[in-house]
């Protein structure tokens, strides 16, 4: 087509301008694709904290617990969900737990915490907390009467390894019931509220102290937390007629809207970047097309019609916007290959973690890499510079022939 | 083409600057007519209404039986394609393309099918070009561009072809081979030429010649007869215009 070989050499005729628009777009390109990188990040940064902190990425839950959130729930048929879930494919792995709200108590020391009844072999895959205990050990399979607990709880309670605690809670039936406990671990998070969230014994005692029997959820952790939508629907067909499944987000909807409102705002300033180079780019068009204000008007005069004019433009801008996303990803891989590789470290403004609604997170976000940075860099690169040529392009639509000849003359 | 009463005015600050004062004048199919007259005397505002780039103020006006004034700008702009070719004073050739890409362009915008590259070759060859199609703009010499300037205005068959002082910036020898190159187009396809000059050269080969004056037609005259026209071949063409 010569309309598409005009358009070419059209942009080849000031190469200078050519090649700082490129550059530009280049730039914005990459500016966004670094922080949309470090979005999808903080997505994957979510589901991992998120499922580390026993939310897991997928949890079954009993009918009415997601209004009330009431740890003495229990599941209708808690085995029977239990083998559902471990039948999954893609399921890294599934356990079942029961909590109670309990008054912890070392001599004149109470502290209000909630107990979580577990199966200590499967229980440490789920909860990363507990994979390093810092003194003491971890619960077995047959440590009836044993418990673990942080270290923000051990303190308040001035109690150490070995120390027997008593747990009291409300029965069923409103009766109040105690049970011993002695003290084998204490964990240590590096944060005094994720310490707070754990207070563990092994599930059977869990259901002996409060009367209730069974468990009140299975969690469960994936291989790829990208599999949760097609986990939560195909499970959600097998558990128990009156059990539910619900997703991280749903479980931690704080979390999960903290880590929207700031992508969010990175979005608006990729945004506010990106209209800045759109004006540039489109600065540089409409330049571009006054200088050749006279083709115009004989393009125009020759018959070429408004809607072909524009696309003229267009296609210009197309070739602009496609030597910026060259450009971008050629500049772009290596950088998000070495966020995705290396991270972005804020421990020196956060510390060694930090802590929110009780889960931890790693002071480094990891970008992500894959094949969506070619389509997303070539999006936004064709994007912007076709939304940058619209006024140019309207512009050079609207040429009068006669008028710009005669002024021409 | 037919005009009756035909006026046209220009905004000029808070002034009203009258280009044409009523022209009448009928133009048949297959004239070779010169419009003549001072500078002002509204030769090029004719032209352009004539070639539907602009509309009349008053009066009437009809090109291939279309009425101007009536016409959308879309519909102008596609009787400017389908009917009518345009050679300007500049040439006003598009500087990237090549000759045979700049013939090639106005094809294409007219939808023609995949033989354009063929039929813009051709054009150019009977304007003595054919060595010259893959030569940019810049390259060619004004007579060249000239021609393919017309090459590109008649390419498409029009009915009309419309050229704004198309020897002003040609020497003697150029303009008079231009004037035998348009002379010789009207006879193979019969085209209608109108173009605008100052050029008495150029007036010695019009069949008919219309003198504005004041934006009014002064004079209309007929040549008397065919003046001496000699078909040139290409080769002769082509020394001519290098």
């Amino acid at each position: 087509m010569v309309s598409t070989r005009y358009a070419a050499r059209s942009v080849g005729r000031n190469l200078r301008r050519t090649v700082l628009s490129i550059v530009g777009v280049a730039i914005g390109c990459l500016l966004a694709l670094f922080m949309e990188s470090l979005n999808r990040g903080r997505g994957e940064l979510f589901a991992r904290a998120g499922s580390a902190s026993g939310l897991g990425h997928v949890r079954v839950v009993p009918a009415g617990w997601r209004g009330r959130r009431d740890p003495r729930l229990r599941l209708a048929d808690w085995r029977a969900d239990l083998a559902a879930a471990q039948a999954m494919s893609g399921v890294a792995s599934v356990t079942a737990r029961a909590r109670a709200q309990v008054l912890l108590a070392v001599g004149t020391h109470v502290v209000p915490v909630e107990l979580t009844g577990v199966q200590p072999d499967i229980e440490p895959r789920t909860f990363r907390y507990v994979q390093t205990i810092g003194r003491g050990r971890y619960l077995r399979a047959d440590d009836g009467g044993a418990l673990v607990a942080g270290r923000a709880i051990a303190d308040r309670l001035s109690a150490d390894l070995d120390d027997e605690i008593v747990a009291t809670t409300v029965g069923p039936g409103g009766e109040i019931q105690s049970a011993l406990f002695r003290l084998v671990g204490i964990v240590s998070t590096g944060s005094d509220d994720t310490d707070l969230a754990v207070c563990q014994v092994v599930l059977e005692d869990l259901q002996r102290l409060t009367g209730f029997a069974g468990a009140g959820e299975v969690s469960i952790v994936l291989n790829d937390y990208r599999e949760i939508d097609r986990v939560r629907a195909r499970l959600a067909g097998s558990v128990a007629a009156a059990d539910e499944v619900m997703t991280l987000s749903e479980l931690a909807p704080d979390i999960e809207g903290h880590f929207k409102q700031d992508a969010a705002m990175t979005r608006f300033v990729s945004g506010i970047i990106l209209l800045i180079v759109l004006l540039g780019v489109a600065s540089a068009q409409l330049a571009a097309v006054l200088e050749r204000r006279r083709e115009f008007a004989v393009l125009a005069a020759l018959g070429m019609n408004g809607p072909r004019m524009v696309w003229l433009i267009v296609q210009e801008a197309l070739m602009l916007g496609g030597g910026g996303a060259v450009l971008a990803v050629a500049a772009g891989v290596p950088l998000v290959w070495k966020l995705a590789r290396s991270g972005l470290d804020f421990s020196r403004y956060l510390g060694g973690t930090y802590a929110f609604q009780g889960v931890l997170f790693d002071p480094v976000i990891y970008g992500d890499f894959g094949w969506w940075i070619v389509v997303y860099v070539s999006a936004v690169a064709m994007g912007a510079t076709i939304l940058a040529s619209l006024y140019p392009a309207w512009y050079a639509a609207r040429t009068d022939p006669a008028v710009a000849l005669r002024v021409a003359q | 083409m037919r005009a009756r009463g035909v006026t046209k005015t220009f905004a000029s600050g808070r002034q009203e600057v009258w280009a044409l004062r009523g022209v009448d004048l009928d133009v048949r199919a297959g004239e070779f007519l010169a419009l003549v007259g001072p500078s002002g005397s509204g030769k090029t505002t004719l032209l352009n209404l004539i070639g539907a780039l602009d509309v009349p103020t008053a009066g009437e006006l009809l090109v291939l039986g279309r009425p101007i004034a009536a016409l959308s700008k879309h519909e102008r702009a596609h009787l400017r394609l389908q009917s009518l070719g345009f050679v300007f004073q500049a040439y006003n050739l598009v500087p990237v393309l090549t000759a045979r890409e700049n013939v090639e362009f106005v094809l294409e915008l007219q939808g023609a099918g995949l033989d354009r590259r063929a039929r813009a070759q051709e054009v150019l060859a009977e304007l003595g070009l054919a060595d010259l199609t893959d030569r940019r703009i810049n390259e060619l010499s004004g007579g060249q561009q000239q021609r393919v300037a017309v090459a590109r205005a008649v390419a498409a068959r029009p009915a009309i072809v419309l050229a704004d002082e198309p020897t002003a910036n040609l020497d003697g020898e150029n303009a008079e081979t231009l004037m035998h190159l348009m002379r010789d187009l009207r006879d193979r396809h019969g085209m209608t030429f109108i173009f605008s000059t100052h050029d008495p050269r150029v007036v010695a080969h019009a069949v008919r010649i219309v003198t504005l004056v004041d934006g009014r037609v002064a004079r209309d005259e007929r040549t008397g007869g065919e003046p001496p026209h000699t078909i040139l071949p290409a080769a002769t063409v082509q020394a001519v215009g290098a």
